[in-house]
């Protein structure tokens, strides 16, 4: 069979400043009807350039294709080489022949215009059919895509419907004529773990019945091996290597997808192991992570957490009076041994963060108590909480916000020791000296300022901050989440290794699953609010007792093509709301022991 | 529901601490309101009797008392130089600054949006740098200097337009609309610049938002995109910095409304100030402040209509 997409020695060119810069280059792949072609890479890789190309999105954000040919098979038979036609024949093209799904449910509709008008726009253009046919089409279109009472969607507005339900209608509009082809630029990575699943299953779903080809562009390695017939790995725009899925994962070729895959974790490769292990990494860092043998240490407990629970208002009427609250965190316990990591695991709106900053009083708890070594946090006064703060430390996920754009690193990195006292003149020097070495910076970035640093970088001098105080706990808020794959093994492996040597506990807070299995030694689930199950790593993960972490650990996705999930349409049972009225008395959260430290909230 | 019900509740509330603050700022100011009318060689008896039936000797809080009451039941005073019910009076010249208020907000925004959409189309374009700079030439230069080279340009040179006087409506309306013309063309080149700035600056933010990438990948062509998908969201924003300037209008009226001679609210403001008709300056300002907040209201129901996040939400 003839393939859809031929695409040959692309080039595309990006003009900025007077300047030329290469967004892709050299890039030559087929895709054939019925197939999924995954086209895998890190950030600035160029995956989305190629995807944009083929849909000649790519001039309207300033690129030109300058070289290479994108030939298209048309419906009609004929080919079309998309990087000379011209914009009438796109826009016939876009939308009727071609698919795109993109990456930001939440901003991918139009906020003012209902679901109906959005699904229909698209059919009328291309179909030529009329109001009525169409919107009897949106429907059934809604009901492909299987989201709950399609009647009353189609009436609703994009903020009336939840992340995973404005994807489906995302994808909707891609399948609304019937395309030969789908794009799909990263459809997962802004959605839950479950929703995730769903969606990766519903893509499925609709390939297989329409016998549609797929173009798949993700950075994520587990979705790749979930998904993929065959695979392209792109490194700064260019083709690295292509191959079938199992030969890219059994048997890579290059140095550079052996190390990618070596720093991706896998779901389940922990079973057995006793303690966290550091990430495989390939060259120079992989002999200093193997070196350093684990320390075996007597238990301490540093943080102490009992029933602590925070709400926060709803406002709401004329006079703005509280007229319902959110539990965030809901009767939450656990303790925390000194040079050890709890993970606290669950999907968006849990309460994680809001734990991890009550925890630190940034938020005010509603009540309950947080012990950290032998003093009462919830019982300190201003002065005092700020003193206590030396000890504990926080890394949050974004490190370009959470550093200031004008001042340069080391006056950064010195502001903690100098609001605390620690040190002055030479000596503070050197104790900034000292924490670029520790968090393995060149010493000539101290004279830098955050933007000229890559995303690593700036979380490293993060860490170098938080460092900088001697704290003893350190709570890493979503820390790795935003970095490149090999990047977050670096960064991890170097969170690993601080705690060897310096003897810190972090409460790692975190989304994905396969990472937390590597770094844990103890992992709660949480779920709107409470800890449904808790316990040591190995115990959580090998054998779940709690429905939900069973459900959440069934949705993650597997590095391994051999071990597929997503055959099948998924439903998982939607979250319900945290928002409860005012004077509602939640019961206490009360817990099973199963075995040994693993707790589950009796249901 | 609720929301419009807010709204309404703190326009009341405002409307209230605006007849607190004209009360007092007319009473600090220097003047009598009984020597005004018999003039300053009066006799002294009748002087004080005059101030006794007008109520000026009565303690202050019943003056304002009695001020609001007449607002309240429609008895507005008289001024004392028209010699003429101000409740009569402002319901005339009320029409004639409406016509320009609104003609020359019309012309600022039939000019700022396609301007503004043109220069965040072609963003960092030569497109951008013409659109940039016409509007800070509008704003840079005070409109009454718009105002005298609008009646030396087309009233003057080309006679295509009267250069002063104003024509009631309900006589000849198509003469109303050509003495508000230049007035209002000079008003708005003046709130074009901040019009278009917005315009830029918010379409550009919408331009680059992943709902348009997706429409774009529907096939729709660009001039649906534009100004369907984008403007729609651009406009709410605009609308609220159109509203804000109606403030602002009513205060350029007075310089324009007396440079053409046309005798609305802002000639009559600039004549009670001129004389210290004080009872004229209290009613004048109060309506004025009042026209302010109506039509911030009006915009912000307008929202609840364009937006479907604030009408259903």
């Amino acid at each position: 069979m003839k393939d859809i997409v031929s695409v040959d020695h692309l080039r595309v060119e990006f003009a900025t400043d007077g300047r030329t810069v290469v967004g892709v280059e050299d890039v030559s792949f087929t895709i054939a009807p019925g197939e999924t072609l995954c086209v895998v890479g890190e950030s600035g890789s160029g995956k989305s350039v190629t995807s944009l190309s083929l849909m000649r999105l790519v001039e309207f954000g300033g690129g030109t294709i300058t070289a290479g040919s994108l030939n298209f098979e048309r419906a009609d038979g004929s080919t079309l080489d998309v990087a000379a036609a011209p914009s009438h024949v796109m826009g016939a093209v876009r939308g009727h022949e071609i698919g795109m799904i993109f990456q930001e449910p939440m901003t991918a509709l139009n906020p003012v215009f209902t679901i109906e008008r959005q699904l229909t726009d698209g059919l009328m253009l291309h179909k030529g059919l009329t109001q009525a046919a169409a919107s009897a089409r949106a429907l059934e279109l809604l009901q492909s895509v299987r989201i709950p009472e399609p009647e009353r969607r189609l009436k609703q507005y994009p903020y009336e419907l939840s992340g995973g339900m404005r994807q489906r209608v995302v994808i909707a509009m891609a399948m609304a004529c019937d395309p030969k082809l789908l794009i799909a630029d990263e459809p997962t990575t802004a959605l839950d773990v479950t929703i995730q699943a769903e969606i990766l299953a519903l893509i499925n779903r609709l390939k297989r019945e329409n016998g549609m080809a797929v173009l798949f562009i993700t950075h994520d390695m587990a979705v790749v091996a979930q998904m993929a017939d065959r695979v392209v790995v792109m490194y700064r725009g260019r083709i690295v290597e292509t191959g079938t899925v199992t030969q890219i994962f059994e048997n890579p070729q290059e140095d550079y997808t052996k190390a990618l895959l070596a720093a991706v974790p896998k779901l389940g490769e922990m079973k057995g192991k006793p303690a966290p292990e550091k990430m495989r990494l390939i060259g120079d860092e992989a002999a200093r992570a193997a070196a350093a043998p684990a320390k075996a240490r007597a238990p301490k407990v540093l943080l102490q957490v009992k029933n602590l629970t925070t709400r926060f208002p709803v406002k709401g009427g004329i006079l703005r009076r509280t007229v319902a609250q959110v539990h965030a965190v809901e009767d939450v316990s656990f303790s925390l041994n000194v040079g050890e990591t709890l993970a606290l695991v669950g999907e968006s709106g849990c309460g994680k963060s809001s734990c991890g900053r009550s925890i630190l009083r940034l938020i005010e708890p509603t009540s309950g108590e947080v012990w950290i070594g032998g003093r009462d946090i919830r019982a300190l006064d201003r002065t005092d909480l700020r003193r206590a703060r030396a000890d504990m430390q926080m890394v949050f996920q974004d490190p370009f916000a959470s550093l200031n754009p004008y001042r340069r690193l080391k006056d950064q990195v010195a502001e903690p020791i100098q609001n605390f006292g620690l040190a002055t003149g030479v000596e503070l020097d050197a104790l900034v000296l000292q924490l670029f070495d520790r968090v393995r910076l060149p010493r000539d970035f101290m004279n830098r300022y955050p933007h000229e640093l890559s995303g690593g970088q700036r979380q490293r001098v993060a860490i170098a901050r938080a460092l900088a105080v001697n704290p003893k706990l350190i709570v890493a808020d979503e820390a790795v989440s935003a970095l490149d794959v090999s990047v977050q093994a670096q960064v991890l492996n170097l969170m690993m290794e601080l705690q060897e040597d310096l003897g810190l506990s972090y409460l790692f807070i975190s989304h994905d699953m396969a990472v937390v299995e590597r770094v844990a030694h103890q992992v709660g689930v949480m779920y709107l609010g409470r800890i449904v199950e808790i316990g040591p790593r190995s115990a959580v993960f090998d054998s779940p007792q709690h429905p939900y972490t069973q459900s959440l650990l069934s949705a993650v996705p597997i590095a391994d093509p051999r071990k597929r999930r997503f055959a099948e349409d998924l439903a998982f049972k939607p979250i319900t709301s945290p928002i409860f009225p005012l004077g509602h008395q939640p019961a206490p959260s009360t817990y099973t022991e199963v075995t040994p430290g693993h707790f589950v909230l009796s249901l | 529901m609720t929301y419009v019900l807010n709204r309404l509740l703190s326009v009341i509330l405002t409307l209230f601490l605006i007849t607190l603050v004209t009360f007092a700022v007319t009473n600090i100011l220097p003047g009598d309101v009984a020597m005004m009318i018999m003039g300053t060689q009066s006799n002294p008896e009748a002087l004080a009797g005059l101030r006794q039936s007008l109520g000026l000797n009565d303690p202050i809080l019943v003056q304002y008392a009695h001020w609001v009451g007449g607002l309240l039941s429609g008895d507005w005073g008289n001024s004392l130089i028209f010699k003429k019910p101000i409740l009569e009076l402002l319901s005339q010249k009320i029409v004639a600054s409406a016509v320009l208020v609104v003609m020359s907000m019309g012309i600022a925004l039939a000019l700022a949006i396609p301007l503004g959409v043109w220069a965040a189309v072609h963003r960092d374009k030569w497109q951008d740098t013409v659109s940039s700079s016409s509007a800070l030439l509008g704003v840079s230069l005070p409109d009454f200097f718009w105002g005298i080279v609008m009646i030396l340009v087309f009233a003057r040179w080309l006679g295509w337009f009267p250069s002063s006087g104003f024509v009631d409506p309900s006589l000849d309306f198509w003469g109303t609309l050509q003495h508000a013309f230049l007035p209002a063309l000079a008003l708005g080149l003046g709130l074009m610049a901040h019009l278009t700035r917005m315009t830029r600056s918010t379409m550009t933010g919408i331009l680059s938002q992943e709902f348009i990438r997706v429409a774009r990948a529907k096939g729709l062509t660009e001039r649906t995109v534009i100004w369907r998908y984008a403007l729609a969201n651009a406009i709410g924003p605009v609308i609220t910095i159109a509203g804000l300037q109606i403030g602002y209008l009513f205060g350029s009226i007075i310089v324009m409304e007396s440079l053409f001679g046309y005798t609305g609210m802002g000639w009559l403001t600039y004549q009670a100030l001129l004389n210290r008709d004080l009872p004229l300056i209290q009613d004048t300002v109060f309506v004025i402040a009042g026209v302010v907040m109506l039509t911030n209201l009006a915009v912000d129901l307008l929202y609840v209509v364009i937006d479907p996040r604030i009408r259903l939400g």
